[in-house]
């Protein structure tokens, strides 16, 4: 297919006149029977890549995928396109219905999985029963990132696609340093995969940092920025509760539309909040990092996190939900000294000491069940015959890598010089030069007049309506 | 809150908690089943689904500790004094849902995951919309779906569907009318959450998630009695006769043409004890047992005599009969405890 017959496809299908940045050469790529590595910004359309591609190519688009509402998320999204040969086999799935998804894969053209349930024997039976046009592996980097002491299944994802024909294979990231790409490649066997990189930066979004003294300053500043600057605005927590709470507290104290989403959420009321704030009918989210991935508004003008990410690269990402429609959007973190503790905690849940690794170890061997979380992700190296020595090791380079991500992001939080700089750095890339647009600068107050990121709009509050009135709305045409 | 919901599930007659639980959870054991006769709360079994026994023994415990419960015995509590005050307060204050029952013959979750999509569809159909994200991306849901709006697709759909949701939502309450429509989905609304209803109408997220509930319920007794609406097409399949089981059904059709229990037991190659508790089920189930096609009137009679200073049946002891029929089963004995409590309650 050339360049002009995939223009074709792409507006008559999708409504687009040019092809986003990388989109085009990973496409050619692919269908020049490549493997491909991808790292495309934040907000270039990735999943479109293997949606063109599965419609020229015969056979099923397998997309494995992190978390059970991205699917969702993806699903409803080709649902919404279109595209009802779509499925995602979740473990949300009664065993029925899975097992009647896998009797009929042949007529599924996408479908969406985790790694862990990948690696059951009934689902790769059932797809090497069928041509595969495509295998895609989505947010790839979670191989480098969740791979060893959170998601152990993602590192046998290099096994299963050999055991399934070593499909065509489409790796897609907004965010891969160069180890992460090396340990990438390395783990899913694809060692020539063609590379198409492209800078993480977003020169749209200013950067800017607020160091504040103590968490009750932080609420004020949280206030105050959700009420002074142009919304629609997104806050990230790392825990529930305090995503719940904040939530509440910020719509009592501004009267503005805010909701809370996170993992604790049922699917129906997940599904509601974030078509309220596609529809423009919420101000603020607060959201632990579960809220997004599947997200595509374009008009989000400020991401504040109200907790550290977890790295970098996290950040990157999350903030990357900021000015999709390419206009100036604001990134800020609150930052108040020592609230890296709470990074490294969560951390902590993940790691295991030589001495609790050997005494999991035992507790296999005696044939007990697993006893908690980290015991759970133990438990896949010892069905996998890894020895102790060797998971003591890989636990200990993965407590010392989240160590030196926490180190680098500190970098970025307490920079005195041009934050994008020290964050394009972090991904080998040099920086634009910088001007009043790109970052706040120490001390200096955020440009928010020069951005056209004053809020202008009033604070609307929900009502109830007349119920008639709205029933009458939802199913008269005319009403 | 939830634990005022719990509270109401107590007396000053001291319950067996874990019992009370498991009807709620939907467990369909014959002493759970008793246990619910017994306790005056079969009308909710199965209609809090997925709450973990933990939540129910923890808030149990909480209640104890803020003195509304005592527990007698391990296992069982009974209010307090200050508790029974508190009861009858807060009943008072929240939401009292009506209608729960349907829960025994429905699959009331399923007919709630179904019908959402459906409104959700006819609403963007009714204003020839296409593209939009379907509320729920479950494929058993949509393939239920779409072929109930194959069927049912014309010009008038959303007219008769707005029709008949119009007369069911008259029939009650404004503040309730007011819920069930905000929390739909459809074209150019999504709909509010639990969360956003509680606020909105001042009641708690629990209470909110028991008034949804019961409101679906509401609606499944109206589709019921208005078999000509679309929706009661998506309904129908869900909808049992009877809250009995269907092997229990099987073996009383069996009882009541042949009437010998051996013989029902070697036919059906099924144990007599099984035997026994189908028939134990549906004398739970169904308030108009012929127990006196079991129970002769010498047995009754003389269990009448061993309890007759016992106005509690639920302490009443098998080892008292013992004492004094020791040769009788404890089925009989199970059978005219609920025969008991059946003509109480009736």
């Amino acid at each position: 297919m050339n360049e002009d017959e995939l223009h074709d496809l792409l507006k008559q299908k999708y409504g687009f006149d040019h092809f986003r940045a990388g989109q085009l050469e990973v496409i050619q790529q692919l269908l020049a029977g490549q493997d491909v590595l991808a790292v495309l910004p934040t907000g270039t359309g990735k999943s479109l890549i293997y949606q063109l591609v599965g419609s020229v190519v015969p056979g099923l688009v397998v997309v494995v995928s992190p978390l059970i509402s991205l699917m969702q998320d993806q699903v409803a999204r080709l649902n919404y396109q279109g595209e009802k040969r779509v499925a995602a086999l979740t473990s949300q799935l009664d065993f029925g219905a899975r097992q009647h998804l896998l009797n009929h894969l042949q007529s599924i053209k996408y479908l969406f999985i985790s790694p862990e349930m990948l690696s059951q024997d009934a689902v790769m039976t059932a797809l090497k029963l069928v041509p595969l046009a495509l295998f895609v592996v989505d947010e790839v980097h979670c191989i480098s990132t969740w791979g060893p002491d959170f998601r152990p299944d993602y590192r046998s994802l290099g096994a299963l696609r050999a055991d399934l024909g070593q499909p065509r294979t489409l790796m897609l990231t907004a965010t891969a340093t160069k180890r992460v790409r090396q340990d990438i490649l390395r783990q899913l066997r694809v060692p020539d995969a063609h590379q198409i990189l492209h800078s993480v930066n977003r020169p749209n979004i200013y950067l800017a940092v607020a160091s504040l003294s103590d968490e009750a300053a932080k609420r004020v500043r949280l206030q105050q920025l959700v009420t002074t600057v142009a919304g629609p605005v997104i806050v990230y927590f790392s825990s529930k509760r305090q995503t719940d709470l904040i939530a509440e507290w910020l719509r009592d104290q501004t009267g503005l539309r805010v909701a809370a989403y996170h993992a604790g959420l049922s699917t129906e009321d997940r599904f509601k909040i974030q078509q309220q704030f596609m529809a423009g009918d919420l101000d603020v989210i607060c959201a632990t990092s579960a809220f997004g991935m599947g997200i595509n508004k374009a008009d989000i003008r400020m991401v504040i996190h109200y907790h550290l990410p977890t790295t970098l690269a996290d950040y990157v990402q999350e903030i990357g939900r900021a000015g999709r429609d390419g206009q100036p959007s604001l990134a800020v973190i609150l930052y108040v000294p020592g609230d890296e503790a709470l990074v490294r905690n969560l951390n902590e849940l993940t790691a295991a000491t030589p001495n609790e690794i050997e005494q999991d170890y035992q507790r296999f061997i005696r044939r007990q069940e697993p006893t908690d979380e980290v015991s759970q992700v133990l438990q896949y190296y010892w069905q996998h015959h890894a020895t102790v020595a060797e998971v003591t090791v890989l636990f200990a380079t993965r407590t010392e890598a989240k160590e030196r991500e926490l180190r680098e992001l500190l970098r970025y939080v307490t920079s005195t010089t041009c934050r994008r700089a020290v964050m394009l750095s972090y991904f080998d890339e040099v920086a634009p030069a910088h001007d009043a647009a790109c970052c706040q600068l120490d001390g200096e107050p955020f440009p928010l007049e020069t951005l056209g990121l004053i809020r202008t709009v009033a604070a609307v509050t929900s009502q109830a309506s007349d119920w008639e009135k709205a029933l009458a709305r939802l199913f008269l045409p005319n009403s | 809150m939830f634990s005022d919901y719990v509270l109401f599930l107590f007396a000053t007659q001291p319950r067996r908690a874990k019992g009370i639980f498991n009807v709620l959870r939907g467990r369909r054991t014959v002493s759970t089943l008793f246990a619910g006769l017994t306790y005056g709360c079969l009308d909710q079994l199965d209609s809090w689904h997925g709450v973990p026994l933990e939540k129910f023994i923890a808030t149990a415990a909480q209640l104890e500790r803020a003195g509304d419960l005592v527990s007698p015995s391990p296992g069982y509590y009974q209010l307090t004094a200050q508790g029974a005050t508190r009861q009858q307060t807060q009943r008072a204050l929240r939401y009292q849902p009506v209608a729960m029952h349907v829960f025994q013959t429905t699959d009331v979750r399923r007919f709630a995951a179904l019908s959402q999509l459906a409104l959700q569809v006819v609403s963007e159909a009714a204003h020839r919309e296409n593209r939009y994200y379907p509320v729920t991306t479950d494929p058993g849901v949509q393939a239920i779906v779409k072929a109930w709006f194959r069927r049912f697709h014309g010009p008038t759909l959303g007219q008769t569907i707005y029709e008949g949701l119009q007369a069911f939502l008259a029939s009650l309450p404004d503040e309730l009318a007011q819920i069930f429509v905000q929390s739909l989905t459809g074209y150019q609304f999504p709909g509010q959450t639990d969360a956003q209803l509680a606020t909105t109408f001042k009641r708690s997220p629990v209470e909110m998630l028991v008034i949804r509930r019961d409101l679906t319920c509401r609606w499944i007794i109206w589709l019921g009695q208005h078999q000509t609406d679309p929706l009661w097409a998506l309904l129908a399949p869900l909808v049992k006769a009877s809250p009995v089981s269907s092997s229990a059904q099987r073996t009383f059709q069996d009882f009541l043409q042949a009437g010998d229990l051996e013989m029902i037991s070697n036919r059906r190659h099924l144990k007599l004890s099984t035997v026994r508790e189908h028939l134990l089920e549906v004398a739970i189930l169904t308030p108009d047992f012929p127990f006196d096609r079991l129970l002769t009137k010498t047995v009754s009679q003389q269990l009448t005599t061993i309890f007759t200073h016992q106005p509690v049946l639920t302490s009443w002891q098998f080892a008292q009969v013992q004492a004094v029929m020791p040769q009788l089963d404890f089925f009989y004995f199970r059978l005219f405890q609920i025969m008991r409590c059946q003509h109480e309650r009736g």
